[in-house]
């Protein structure tokens, strides 16, 4: 017979030790803490792209290394690598207002996340990702873009799905 | 009087190899007067600093080298090793897809933050790691908060009846 599930209540010690009524900051965020709490994250702006963009170099990288050395542990290295830094990519650039940048690492993120080789073709797609990423955080594209962007989004997803048709398994 | 909360009584553990997510969450942290932030960048280094430090709130990037997020989890909530084994977990991390939110959840994450995060999100989960405790359950093969968000009143002998 299953064991039964033991209920056990909330512990309180952590409440006890940080929750008063007469200091501290108000369980309900206030329009002057948000202020201040964006100012941190709007001070991190420049170390975030700056650290993008040497994700992006080192991903070009990562694909010259691939291309010289086409053994199987080459390609794992890599493949682990552009995994790494895309999904940085990824979880950095909404952070920062760049929410296109979050878009296209996704994508990017989720087509690499699926190989488990690294072929001339995938590596196009790879290079291709790069490209638009570089383009975005040139022209400081904030936010999701207008409907170019959102075409070139469109693209990458209908790349993705192909891609993803091609290499399920049947 | 309203409730407040002192942050200058909690300490975290940020577990996390990107030195920059680590460097914005200490500055978001002193922002509200925290004081005590311990920085890790692997999952045994972050075994090591709870069993040598009084820790209140855990927050874990989910993919690193070696061990995950996931992994570190799972050892809190149910390794005869862990120091506390109820100690609330936040997971931030641009594994954001719904396979790592059930996985997480599965092995007993107190609270789930998709990056990119906006500063309301992670306030919302610090005010809610803090403020608003969830009772834990302890299964046969589950050991962590109570997953259920919404609370049925009950009477029976059997709380799964609820629906």
């Amino acid at each position: 017979m299953a064991k039964r599930a033991q209920i056990i209540p909330p512990r309180s010690d952590l409440r006890r030790k940080a929750v008063n009524r007469t200091k501290g900051f108000d369980l309900k965020l206030t329009p002057e803490t948000l202020r201040k709490l964006t100012e941190v994250v709007h001070r991190a702006h420049d170390d975030f792209t700056s650290d993008i963009s040497q994700r992006l170099v080192a991903m070009r990288d990562i694909l010259d290394f691939v291309r010289a050395d086409d053994s199987l542990e080459a390609g794992r290295v890599g493949l682990a690598r552009l995994y790494a830094d895309s999904l940085e990519i990824k979880g950095a650039g909404g952070t920062i207002g760049y929410d296109l940048l979050t878009l296209i690492g996704k994508s990017l993120n989720d087509f690499v996340g699926r190989l488990t080789v690294l072929e001339e073709t995938e590596m196009r797609v790879i290079e291709l990702h790069i490209d638009a990423l570089y383009v975005v955080l040139a022209n400081r594209i904030k936010g999701a873009g207008g409907e170019i962007e959102g075409e070139v989004v469109d693209a990458f997803r209908a790349l993705n799905a192909k891609f993803a048709g091609v290499r399920s398994p049947t | 009087m309203a409730e407040k909360i002192d942050f200058s009584k909690v300490s975290f553990l940020i577990v996390d190899q990107n030195r920059l997510s680590t460097q914005l969450l200490r500055d978001i942290l002193a922002m509200l007067e925290v004081t005590r932030v311990r920085s890790v960048t692997s999952v045994e280094r972050a075994r090591r600093a709870l069993r040598q430090d009084l820790v209140d709130i855990v927050i874990t990037e989910c993919h690193m080298d070696d061990e995950s997020g996931i992994d570190l989890i799972d050892w809190v909530r149910n390794s005869s090793d862990s120091p506390d084994r109820m100690i609330p977990i936040i997971m931030l991390t641009a594994n954001s897809e719904q396979e790592f939110v059930v996985r997480a959840r599965d092995k007993g994450v107190t609270e789930f933050l998709a990056k990119p995060f906006n500063v309301e999100g992670l306030y919302r989960r610090l005010v809610s790691v803090i403020a608003r405790p969830r009772a834990f359950v302890n299964a046969e093969e589950y050991f962590g908060p109570d997953r259920r968000r919404r609370q049925v009143p009950f009477n029976g002998p059997n709380r799964r009846d609820a629906g």
